[in-house]
């Protein structure tokens, strides 16, 4: 869009030469300071996820600052512009547009929590060439053939695979038989539609499950009781339970409670983070969450202690949900990008972040640092939570595990 | 001439606006520019609808993301061009106005608003239910021309800028016409506008129609703009709320004011995210919410308006300082004229055994009257006596439970009020509904357009009938100027410059003082001698006995006399239905 993008555009076509001055000019230049964006929502609906996710991100800045900086740009520090996508899609768009025109330094950006969201976003940022890291995990982000966009988390689709097996094998070792029937509740909105779709169309036939129950409702909710009477009668030997509103978690785990199929009655499984976020226990007690799991693409496990105590000193933030730790986990995706570009130049750093393989993951569960074709992050995996004790723990997968999974007992 | 006049201010500001933004290289605020078009088409056809007729839509987003969704799925699905899918959603947001109208436009009021509130809450679902929560256009990198994607932004905003510019002369061409003095008597009174021979159902479902089509299409460019398409960006409340806002803010019912709306609100929205939300998120939708409460506190009808009653007051100072009482003085005054009788002619209006009930309440029961040609009737009676309830018999708000209305020996009881107004029949009413803001001539136009072919005609008859009344020489000012006299004679013009042969007055001196109920009397039996025919309910009697032929009296529904009013007035039995049983004995004496 700018004199900026233009120039590298050309530089592209030029040839050696023109990258043999391009880069000189990017030498002579070396910047003491390096601008990466976070556009996120702080303000509106979603603005308590996107809130932990600058955190995240402000903890990884600091980390990598005071830990030299971009050793290959001498130094230089990491400097966090964040940008508030605000709570609709035109919002986001316009905020991704400002992110574009005018910070024309940034060399990449992560975002932009709601996929629908970063669906928008990720139309301006392929068209400006600014690389973009997302934990959004709709299947369609990185099925536009966009070159600019890279998915850290496994996709929708993918971590229903990958959570099915797990969860019957957990059934299986603690209460010694295989579940055959399941329940299926869930919201309407984009994920949870795209899991309960995975499973519909073939996931739960794969794993010799029956579905016997399957209804889904419109967030929010204003009484469950039909929902869990429906699940009474059918008695399940597992619910899946996928909602997007804290609220709809909550109405749902009481009712439950009420008619007697709470605290393990019947094993809820969820999928998604609302029923881990730290807002659950303002008004759901321990004991009726103890024991549900969730499935969740990423989340604060083995190895993430130091990081997990430092939340919750730093910001009072209660344990380490995906957002914050998939955004920390961005910030040190993209500095290694900048080591290998070896310039501030997001051109450089897209194409960095194409060809990169940086080893096994440290912060996103499982698979490497390597993205494919599509931008998506090989072998990506995902974590499962349990509620303990009223903190949601890692229990899944065992490399990550901060805790043993408890099956509950009916 | 006219029309040039009328089409200078936007091709102007639209040149204005294109020259600003072609100087403009920045993405962003180019973004900007170029969603203040289309949030300003958006606003002008909610305006169409709403603003004109006055019955309010809360869910014009549902016009807005049927575009939306028709020009992103055509995309996908049949990979058509969206210069061809747009014109499309067009045509299918106006089949949506006309399924959505028909229905709909049973309620009036508040219900009306809720009702449409439904529409899109109810199409959202459904595209959920459907699997469209996140639809992307497919970026097309060979022909982004042909597929509406150019690489300079600043290409949509003058795209954007076309579709409003076509709008805005659109619209004005219908506020000028019949169309829009259909609509703008619609808001005024429905009742009344269908008196005087408006077909209401008619306009406003050719109004809603149009709406819908123009806020589709400009849907349909939005999810070219945005690129992503989900039920909540397009089917979602704020979607219906924006077209309130920019209209209501600008000004409704003319438009300039969702241009005004959108120019002002949509860039302070965005300037407030990015500056004062970078400092405190949240804080932009505090600042905003405050800022339009306050506007439309100090501007209840929206900026447009308030700027013009301003220009307008500073202008009548300078200029005006003729005596109000000198203009008052050129109301052509006409002397009450003692009435020569009227020889009884043939039968114009034939009423036999009309009854109405309203569950056990017999509200008019078994009347039967004649009206002859150039004869002036007096229905009177007290308070409740049913007088309303026949004229509303009469023209058609109600029907009758038995008997018969013939106009000119044909039975038209039981059809629609602009049917038997076309047949010859006008009317006034009690509540008088000026437009308050247009002139007289204008507000008189209204009544015209049931016998003219052209707009150029109606005015003719309207100023005719202007000149009839006495009124000529207040014809220009606004009717919100005028005094009660002054509009029980407009009323009165707007009813005859349809032409019609039989006039029903309803109560048409009441609130006057003593010289100008004569003065109105005056008018009235002009009318008489130019050979209308005409009725009119009264309560008090004094005027009356001057003003008519014959008397037809009514108590509790049923007629209880007729006759010449020296006689009727005399009548014991009348005198104890207006003064109670013992001023019988004083009356006789």
């Amino acid at each position: 869009m700018t004199a900026k993008s233009k120039i590298t555009r050309r530089t592209l076509l030029a040839g050696a030469s023109g990258t043999l001055i391009a880069s000189r000019a990017a030498w002579a230049q070396q910047p003491s300071e390096v601008k990466v964006g976070l556009l996120v929502p702080i303000s509106g609906l979603y603005a308590r996820p996107g809130t932990v996710m600058r955190e995240g991100a402000e903890m990884a800045i600091d980390h990598i600052n005071t830990q030299g900086g971009v050793k290959a740009l001498g130094g230089a520090k990491l400097k966090l512009v964040v940008l508030d996508s605000g709570d609709t899609t035109e919002k986001a768009k316009n905020a991704a547009q400002r992110m574009v025109a005018q910070e024309t330094d940034l060399v990449a950006a992560s975002g932009a929590y709601l996929s629908s969201f970063t669906l928008a976003v990720t139309e301006v940022t392929e068209r400006a060439n600014l690389p973009m890291l997302t934990l959004s995990y709709s299947d369609l982000i990185t099925e536009r053939g966009f070159k600019y966009v890279f998915q850290t988390a496994a996709t929708a689709g993918s971590q229903a695979r990958q959570a099915l097996p797990q969860i019957i094998k957990l059934a299986e070792t603690a209460s010694g038989k295989r579940p055959k029937t399941v329940a299926i509740l869930t919201d309407n909105t984009g994920a949870s539609i795209a899991s309960a779709k995975a499973m519909r169309e073939g996931l739960l036939a794969e794993n010799q499950l029956q579905l016997i129950v399957d209804e889904t409702f419109t967030p929010p909710l204003a009484d469950a009781t039909s929902l869990v009477q429906k699940i009474r009668s059918a008695k399940p030997d597992l619910l899946f339970f996928l909602p997007t509103v804290i609220s709809d978690a909550k109405l749902l785990l009481e009712k439950m409670n009420e008619f007697g199929l709470g605290q393990g009655k019947i094993p809820t499984i969820s999928f998604g983070i609302a029923i881990a976020e730290p807002d659950m226990l303002q008004t759901v007690s321990p004991e009726l969450l103890q024991g549900v799991l969730t499935c969740v693409a990423s989340w604060g496990a083995k190895g993430h202690e130091a990081l997990i105590a430092e939340l919750k000193t730093r910001y009072k933030e209660p344990w380490m949900t995906q957002n914050a730790i998939s955004t920390y986990g961005d910030m040190w995706v993209i500095k290694d990008a900048l080591e290998k570009a070896g310039k501030a130049d997001r051109v450089a750093v897209g194409e960095a972040l194409r060809t990169m393989d940086g080893g096994p993951s440290k912060y996103y569960p499982l698979g490497e640092i390597k993205f494919d074709e599509k931008g998506r992050r090989v072998g990506a995996g995902m974590t499962i939570v349990q509620w303990q004790a009223g903190v949601p723990v890692t229990v899944f997968p065992p490399e990550l595990a901060l805790a043993k999974p408890f099956w509950p007992k009916s | 001439m006219l029309r040039m006049r009328s089409l200078l201010p936007p091709l102007l500001f639209t040149l204005a606006y294109a020259v600003v933004s072609l100087g403009v290289t920045n993405s962003y605020y180019q973004l900007i520019l170029t969603l203040v078009p289309v949030w300003a088409v958006f606003g002008l056809s909610w305006n169409l609808l709403s603003g004109y007729t006055g019955l309010i839509s809360f869910g014009h987003a549902a016009f807005f993301g049927i575009g939306a969704y028709a020009t992103a799925l055509g995309q996908i699905y049949f990979d058509i061009s969206p210069w061809l899918l747009i014109p499309v959603a067009a045509m299918l947001g106006g089949i949506a106005g006309l399924l959505i109208g028909f229905p709909t436009f049973r309620l009036q009021g508040h219900y009306f608003a809720l009702a449409m509130l439904a529409y899109p809450l109810a199409i959202l679902y459904v595209f959920e239910w459907l699997g469209f929560q996140e639809v992307t256009l497919p970026i097309k990198r060979d022909a982004p021309i042909a597929y509406m994607q150019f690489a300079d932004p600043r290409f949509y905003t003058l795209l954007g800028l076309a579709i409003m510019l076509a709008t805005i002369v659109l619209t004005q061409m219908i506020e000028r016409s019949r169309f829009g003095m259909a609509l703008l008597a619609i808001k005024q009174n429905e009742a009344a506008a269908e008196a005087a021979g408006i077909n209401t159902l008619a306009w406003k479902l050719r109004a809603i129609t149009l709406s819908g089509a123009i806020a589709a299409a400009i849907g349909g460019f939005y999810a070219q703009v945005l690129l992503v398409v989900t039920p909540q960006s397009v089917f979602g409340m704020l979607v219906s709320a924006q077209a309130l806002t920019v209209a209501m803010f600008g000004g409704v019912g003319t438009v300039w004011g969702p241009v005004i709306g959108s120019v002002i609100l949509i860039p302070l929205a965005e300037i407030l995210h990015a500056e004062a939300g970078a400092r405190i998120p949240g804080i932009q939708g505090v600042i905003f919410g405050i800022a339009i409460v306050c506007v439309i506190l100090m501007a209840p009808e929206g900026l447009f308006w308030k700027l013009r009653d301003l220009v307008r007051k500073r202008s009548a100072k300078a200029t005006t300082d003729v005596p109000p009482e000198a203009a008052a003085a050129n109301v052509t005054t006409l002397k009450p004229a003692a009435r020569q009788r009227a020889a009884k002619g043939e039968v114009m209006l034939e009423v036999k055994n009309l009854s109405r009930s309203f569950g056990g309440l017999k509200a008019v029961q078994d009347v039967s009257f004649k009206l002859h040609k150039n004869e002036i009737l007096g229905i009177i009676g007290p308070n409740g006596a049913g007088k309303t309830t026949l004229f509303n018999l009469l023209n058609g708000f109600l029907k009758p439970s038995q008997g018969e209305v013939l106009i000119d020996g044909r039975n038209m009881s039981g059809q629609r009020p602009h049917v038997i107004c076309e047949a010859g029949i006008g009317r006034t009413f009690q509540v008088m509904r000026p437009f308050l803001r247009m002139s007289i001539l204008d507000n008189v136009v209204v009544g015209a357009y049931v016998r003219a072919r052209s707009d150029d005609e109606a005015r003719k008859m309207a100023a005719d009938a202007v000149v009839r009344v006495g009124l000529s020489a207040v014809a220009d000012r606004v009717a919100g100027e005028l005094s009660t006299k002054e509009l029980r004679l407009m009323e009165l013009a707007r009813a005859i410059a349809g032409q019609p042969r039989i006039l029903l007055l309803d109560e048409t001196l009441a609130g006057l003082g003593h010289g100008e109920a004569d003065e109105v009397v005056a008018v009235i039996q002009q009318l008489a001698r130019d050979g209308m025919t005409i009725a009119i309910i009264e309560h008090t009697m004094q005027a009356m006995v001057r003003l008519v032929d014959s008397f037809l009296v009514l108590d509790h529904g049923a007629v209880i006399t007729e006759g010449l009013p020296e006689v009727v007035t005399r009548d014991s039995r009348v005198i104890e239905a207006y003064l109670g049983k013992k001023w019988v004995g004083h009356a006789a004496n």
